[in-house]
């Protein structure tokens, strides 16, 4: 064997031990950067949805509806302790990030985690208007049954929690879209459920809406 | 009179919309081509003449599959789907509910301007309905094409728990009775109309699915052969 052959297998097994050794430490990165990435999207909802919170806000039990323990089927009532505005367009707001947010269980959700709700308005007719962004869309599991689930945890939660609303319209990044995922059709505003209909602690209707009282000066 | 002679049967999704897709390959959009398959020679054994919103592995849009069902005289309308969810093995049978009444203000719009919710409805000359249900259309001969289904609510909802209560004795575990669900595909059907959905692509075996194609064929031709007294009543 050459002297020159003998020094190109020291430096090839040079290389190999190299690269055993670092192989565990470029996995760990590799696997480090696609957490990186989930804490992106998280980070830009966080900035998409800051905290809402107003001078009314007063802490209650509110009862979520989220898909049952026992039947993938069903929703199913949990009450939950949460901070909410008396004023109906801020405690929607809250009320539905916490939807989305708070469920006990992964599997227990009804909406995409990474759903975000845009913009909510409230007609003086008590019609609401609730956008949520394409993730609703696209990452909803595609069915009836599923997509029906989706927008009954969305209107049983919001008649369970807050008043004055009648019925809700769902746009989707802004626009009017002809179904939620392919089945459940948006075209007509839905009703809420009446049954559920409870007056809400602190809660007024959108026809009249509460004083609010002067927003505490920054120090 | 007008005898029921046709049924109209929709396998969902087709083409570039595979429907709900599961973890082990599962596609709705074959398996309901496949249903749709089992429930035509069940039908046409009845001697019903059987009509397909797509034999292949195409997607006609909501509006093309509506305008075969509403193109027929003395039809009704199955939408075949299978779910991403539910319990596997059952079955649910869905019809559409009664339209939200419209606010007092026309429309809504958001002050983002971004869209404006209220749509333009169609009006269409189509074949005039073998019977009339529920409110009138604004002019004789004339429906409303984006609310077709309104007039035939409540023969779908009766078709819906007929079929509904063979599907429950057939699949343990599915309701003992129809759901109401704003379909799309519904809204548009001028004929009484409903969608079988069943659980689901989730399972790890299409062969189940499979299985269940003759079961459905069954219960659906005897819903159908419970239902026809019924529509030819209404259509005296």
């Amino acid at each position: 064997m050459s002297r020159r052959l003998k020094y190109t297998l020291g430096v090839l097994l040079v290389l190999v031990a190299v690269g055993a050794i670092m192989l565990p430490s470029l996995r760990r990165s590799v696997q480090d950067l696609s957490k990186n990435v989930r804490s992106e999207e998280q980070a830009r909802r966080e900035v998409m949805q800051p905290q809402i919170s107003t001078p009314t806000d007063t802490k209650v039990k509110a009862q979520m509806f989220w898909l049952s323990d026992t039947s993938s089927a069903d929703l199913a009532p949990v009450t939950i302790e949460l901070t909410l505005s008396a004023d109906p367009v801020l405690r929607s707001k809250q009320i539905l990030n916490a939807l989305i947010d708070d469920a006990p269980a992964p599997e227990r959700r009804t909406l995409p985690a990474d759903t975000t709700l845009l913009a909510f308005y409230l007609q003086p007719d008590g019609t609401a208007i609730a956008d949520f962004s394409d993730a609703i869309s696209t990452q909803t599991p595609a069915g009836i049954l599923s997509e029906q689930l989706a927008v009954d945890s969305i209107l049983r939660t919001l008649a369970a929690n807050v008043s004055g609303i009648s019925q809700l319209k769902i746009l989707i990044h802004g626009q009017d879209t002809d179904t939620l995922a392919g089945h459940l059709d948006l075209e007509m505003p839905f009703p809420l459920p009446t049954t559920a209909l409870q007056a809400a602690p602190g809660a007024q209707p959108a026809s009249q809406p509460q004083p609010q009282p002067p927003a505490k000066q920054p120090h | 009179m007008n005898s029921l002679s046709v049924v109209v049967i929709d396998p969902a999704h087709g083409g570039a919309d595979p429907g709900a897709r599961g973890s082990a390959g599962i596609v709705e959009s074959e398996v309901v081509l496949n249903f749709a398959r089992f429930l035509r020679i069940a039908l046409e054994g009845q001697g019903l003449r059987v009509v397909l919103t797509r034999e292949d592995n195409e997607n006609p849009s909501f509006d093309d599959r509506s305008a075969i069902a509403n193109g027929q005289h003395g039809a009704i309308f199955i939408t075949l789907h299978v779910s991403s969810t539910g319990p596997a093995g059952t079955v649910r049978v869905y019809s559409e509910p009664a339209p939200t009444p419209p606010p007092p203000a026309a429309g809504v719009t958001p002050q983002t301007g971004a869209a404006n919710p209220s749509r333009s409805s169609q009006s269409v000359q189509m074949p005039a309905p073998a019977f009339s249900i529920g409110a009138p259309a604004a002019h004789p001969g004339m429906v409303n094409w984006d609310h077709a289904q309104d007039s035939y609510l409540d023969r779908s909802r009766e078709f819906a728990a007929l079929l509904q209560a063979q599907m429950s004795q057939r699949f343990r575990g599915s309701p003992p009775t129809p759901l109401l669900a704003a379909v799309r595909q519904l809204r548009t059907v001028a004929a009484p109309a409903i969608a079988i959905e069943v659980s689901s692509v989730s399972i790890p075996d299409r062969a189940l699915l499979d299985q269940m194609a003759s079961v459905l064929a069954d219960g659906v031709a005897r819903a159908v052969a419970d239902f026809k007294p019924i529509y030819e009543a209404g259509a005296k």
